[in-house]
């Protein structure tokens, strides 16, 4: 006998953002990125549309990272010195179809750079890559209230996805964006009421909130991705059920996450037990990155080019 | 040990102290009222004092600078006496005892609009508030007893109690040893004509005491309302049922910490719980002499009190010890108090006046809350009615005739102006009322009174934040826009908005409110808003459901409706939902001195109660934290997109 599925019809909708604007629409980029559109929770095909994947954006720095462990380290070490080449080979090599540039040698920590350079360095990897670009800060709030603006001023036009805008510091950067016509992360600490919030006072400042990209913020895989996963999942729901100020694409920071931990760096000799620490990080950002995606990631940052190309296999397959 | 003396100035009061005992207690000794409003931690840092002469200890606290110190001030709780001193005692340290004005007490008891409010009285607004009948708790009886013979030898109490019954439909059971000791001569000397006090205790009538004569037409009541701030009182003429003079006054208390956790914690220190009793009695006496005085009243024709109050003030008032209501799982010594002579709480009236105290549904919901109820109706009512209670303490009773269930949430005393930059109770120059204009944010304030503003008061906090959002100088967070403007100032813990500057309308000093104080407010309307939605959802009701919200309080009496629903602090329905009542405690106090039923009432609402612990409710959290934003996250409930 067939058993009837029950579906569930959803009223809300997640807003659609696009990233890059190609020269027919005033930018330079060679294509541009779609997220976010569903209808329906993940994957649940039947229940809604979904016409746009999750799509995986490469993270670089403009400055060698300090931080970064070594298996990422002989990956990309060549190009440390030289952003802009990393970026490419990202692109060529990689293939990715979206950068997420961190502006962390703005950081007083990371050499200090003027705001002038940075916006300089955003000036040139336009030139050197088509993609469209995600354009994080330092982290420092009295640093990147200064170089944002220019480095969005650097970008008018190109339809960058810019962040992040905080509880305490969301007016420079919202002001920023919405002059130069970008999209903006609007970052809270695993907080269902927060992440609304945020989104309602940058919404107040007059940014459409279908510019907006809801960083819900993550722990990776044993370090409270299941709290994080709740959160993204109680936000998803509420949306489709018709909350609009939740109804925002999420952008995860995966890799920045999953590469903190100990279970990611520590090499085989501390813990023997463990295997190969060549495969343990990869398989750490790759697990964390399938998870959050049937929490309803849209964007995923991620590091390591094998647990991107894993990722991206698992997306297709879902979606297939 | 030698005593050294301490001279207070202005007041030119001294004291003999022991050494090393602290300034504050020393002014306590001397009776200068200090503020304290953390009961002496050393915290709240508005206890500061000018040593003008003479040697002292002072502990290290992060409340002075050093310039102040070198100014020769100190805070009074936190500096001993090392010599002989003369210490002054500046305006803004002194707790000010002075008695509410006439005007203060009319908006606090009797609802106070402003000219635009549209709100409905409470008489206009509630007939679900039936009269109750039945007579007053204690009664004189004038009686002409016929002299015994040898026919008619019943003895001299019993003749009493077959006149009490041939006039009344009640016999006493009980009467005091003291009166009957008196009774032979008494009887005989008045020739058999004499008044006899009966009081009801819970259906057991008590024979209170015999006077000669006739002076039934003289039988007056006094009931209370113990607020943690604010001390009513009302006298009524049992009598008549008239309402003869009410007064209010600051709780005394206050020197020791303005919620109730500060003052159970101060219960426990030595000799903390006498000098807490002491404080409210005192309060209560100057009110009840007053009171007497202006009604040329004696105080021996006072026979009965009645009291409503929170748990906590109930214990106080009867030297019981609070202590464990502070302490999971918070339980109070008693919630049904058995009615008690007035005088054994130390209450200056009759000897023999009874007392009684509203019964309390649980620790952090008193019989000032089951007052309420009993006058406002909300057991009677067949719609579905709230009580908010709005204070420190918060309650919110949500009901009708078929259930009552209470909750109770700790707003914090920012609404009373505590814990504010420059907040005041709500008496004389207290800013109350805030309009500012949107284009060049010229604020135009109103004060109680009339007077140069002082400082705000809660009413008028929750108007200057509505205000604030509506010309969009605040963000929904609760943050100051940065605006250029000279009212707008950054100072080292974020914005400040100049309210009144110094010197304009006579204003002694910048009155602003910071980010810190809206965010003060934002987590005190979050709680009370949290705690009505809770308990709402805990009985799977919502709003649609209710008929009307009464507000009760003596901050409630001079709220903006408008001002609290855009804050978020009241949910956003039509303007008739909410009735203003007052101080609907004192109220139902009174109700229940002119009225057995009331009395009876009361305690059947107490028992009905169904009280309902937030802190174990999984979903209040969630509610506040939601609720922490202007007017709240789900912007939606408040008719905005």
């Amino acid at each position: 006998m067939a058993i009837e599925a029950l579906l569930e019809k959803w009223q809300g909708k997640i807003n659609s953002v696009t990233i890059g604007a190609t020269a027919a629409e005033g930018g330079t980029r060679t294509h541009t990125v779609t997220v976010g559109g569903q209808t329906a929770l993940p994957f649940l095909f039947k229940e809604g549309a979904l016409p746009n994947k999750p799509v995986i954006a490469f993270e670089i720095w403009d400055c060698a990272p300090d931080d970064w462990p070594p298996e990422l380290a002989t990956v990309y070490r060549a190009d440390w010195s030289h952003p802009l080449e990393w970026a490419a080979r990202c692109v060529k090599e990689y293939k990715a179809g979206l950068l997420s540039v961190r502006l962390q040698g703005l950081h007083p920590d990371c050499g200090n750079k003027k705001p002038e350079e940075a916006a300089e360095f955003v000036r040139a990897l336009l030139k050197k890559t088509g993609v469209p670009l995600i354009i994080t800060g330092c982290g420092d709030d009295d640093k990147d209230n200064i170089a944002l603006p220019l480095c969005s001023e650097a970008a008018k036009g190109q339809r960058c996805l810019f962040g992040s805008a905080l509880q305490d510091n969301y007016k420079t950067l919202t002001a920023a964006v919405l002059a130069d016509g970008h999209s903006l992360i609007a970052e809270s600490p695993i907080d269902i009421n927060i992440a609304k919030q945020l989104n309602i006072l940058i919404s107040d400042m007059g940014l459409s909130p279908a510019r907006l990209v809801i960083n819900p913020t993550i722990g990776p895989l044993g370090y409270g991705l299941e709290y994080a996963y709740s959160i993204m999942e109680r936000c998803r729901l509420a949306a489709l059920a018709g909350d609009t100020m939740v109804a925002m694409p999420f952008i995860c920071f995966v890799g920045q996450e999953s590469w903190k931990i100990k279970e990611a760096r520590a090499s085989i000799r501390e813990f023997p037990q463990w295997g190969p620490e060549k495969e343990r990080g990869i398989i750490w950002e790759a697990m964390t990155a399938a998870a959050l995606i049937q929490a309803g990631a849209d964007i995923l940052v991620m590091r390591h080019p094998v647990a991107a190309q894993k990722v991206r296999e698992y997306i297709d397959s879902l979606c297939s | 040990m030698a005593k050294l003396t301490v001279k207070f100035i202005p007041d030119n009061k001294t004291v003999e102290v022991e050494k090393d005992r602290t300034i504050a207690s020393a002014a306590l000794s001397a009776g200068v009222p200090l503020n304290a409003a953390c009961g002496g931690d050393g915290v709240c840092g508005r206890c500061r004092v000018l040593v003008r002469k003479g040697q002292v200890g002072a502990l290290a606290t992060g409340r002075m600078s050093l310039a102040d110190m070198r100014k020769g001030l100190y805070l009074a709780c936190q500096t001993t006496v090392q010599s002989d001193l003369e210490v002054e005692v500046p305006a803004e340290s002194r707790l000010d005892m002075d008695r509410l004005s006439a005007e203060e007490i009319d908006r606090r008891l009797k609802g106070f609009y402003g000219p635009s409010e549209d709100v409905q009285s409470l008489e206009a607004a509630a007939p679900v508030k039936p009269a109750f009948t039945g007579s007053a708790l204690t009664e004189k009886l004038y009686l002409e007893l016929p002299p015994p013979t040898l026919q008619d030898c019943i003895s001299d109490l019993e003749r009493l109690y077959r006149q009490i019954q041939a006039q009344k439909d009640y016999i006493p059971e009980h009467a005091g040893l003291a009166a009957i000791r008196l009774l032979g001569e008494l009887l005989r000397s008045a020739q058999w004509k004499v008044t006899a006090t009966v009081g009801k205790r819970y259906g057991i009538i008590e024979l209170l005491d015999v006077e000669p004569g006739d002076t039934a037409s003289r039988n007056f009541g006094l009931v209370f309302d113990i607020g943690t701030t604010t001390v009513s009182g009302q006298l009524v003429d049992l009598q008549s049922a008239r309402v003869l003079g009410t007064r209010a006054t600051y709780n005394k208390q206050a020197s020791f910490g303005s919620d109730v956790i500060t003052r159970i914690m101060y219960a426990q220190k030595e000799e903390g719980l006498e000098k807490l009793h002491q404080a409210v009695v005192e309060s209560m006496n100057a009110i009840t002499h007053d009171l007497a005085a202006e009604n040329s009243i004696d105080l021996n024709d006072v026979t009965c009190v009645v009291c409503a109050g929170n748990t906590t003030m109930i214990h106080l008032l009867l030297r019981i010890d609070p202590t464990y209501i502070r302490r999971e799982p918070y339980v109070a010594t008693a919630n049904f108090i058995p009615v008690a002579r007035a005088h054994e709480a130390g209450i200056l009236v009759n000897p023999r006046a009874l007392l009684f105290c509203l019964p309390g549904v649980a620790s952090y919901v008193g019989g000032d809350v089951t007052a309420g109820v009993l006058a406002c109706g909300l057991d009677t009512a067949d719609d579905v009615n709230i009580l908010i209670d709005i204070g420190t303490n918060g309650e919110v009773v949500v009901g009708n005739k078929e259930f009552l269930v209470c909750a109770a949430a700790s707003a914090g005393p920012a609404f009373e102006g505590s814990g504010v930059s420059c907040g005041m109770r709500s008496s004389i120059g207290a800013i109350q009322k805030v309009t500012i204009d949107p284009k060049a944010f010229a604020v135009r304030y109103e004060t109680i009174g009339s007077a140069p503003a002082r400082g705000i008061c809660g009413s008028g906090y929750i108007d200057c934040i509505a205000a604030m959002l509506t010309c969009g100088l605040l963000d929904k967070d609760g943050k100051i826009k940065a605006i250029d403007n000279p009212r707008i100032r950054a100072t080292g813990a974020g914005r400040e908005f100049v309210l009144a500057a110094a010197g304009e309308n006579g204003c002694q000093a910048d009155i602003v409110i910071t980010e810190a104080d809206i965010d003060n407010i934002k987590r005190a309307k979050a709680a009370i808003y949290a705690a009505v939605v809770s308990l709402l959802k805990h009985i799977s009701l919502d709003f649609p459901a209710i008929k009307r919200i009464f507000i009760a309080g003596g901050f409630g009496t001079s709220l903006d409706i408008a001002s609290a629903i855009t804050i978020g602090l009241l949910p956003a329905l039509k303007k008739e939902t909410f009735v203003f009542v007052g101080n609907s405690s004192l109220t139902g106090a009174r109700n229940t001195i002119l009225s057995e039923e009331a009395c009876a009432t009361a305690d059947e609402i107490a028992h009905k109660m169904t009280y309902c612990e937030l802190s174990v409710e999984p979903g209040y959290m969630e509610e506040y934290m939601a609720a922490l934003f202007f007017p709240h996250t789900d912007i939606a409930r408040f008719g905005k997109k």
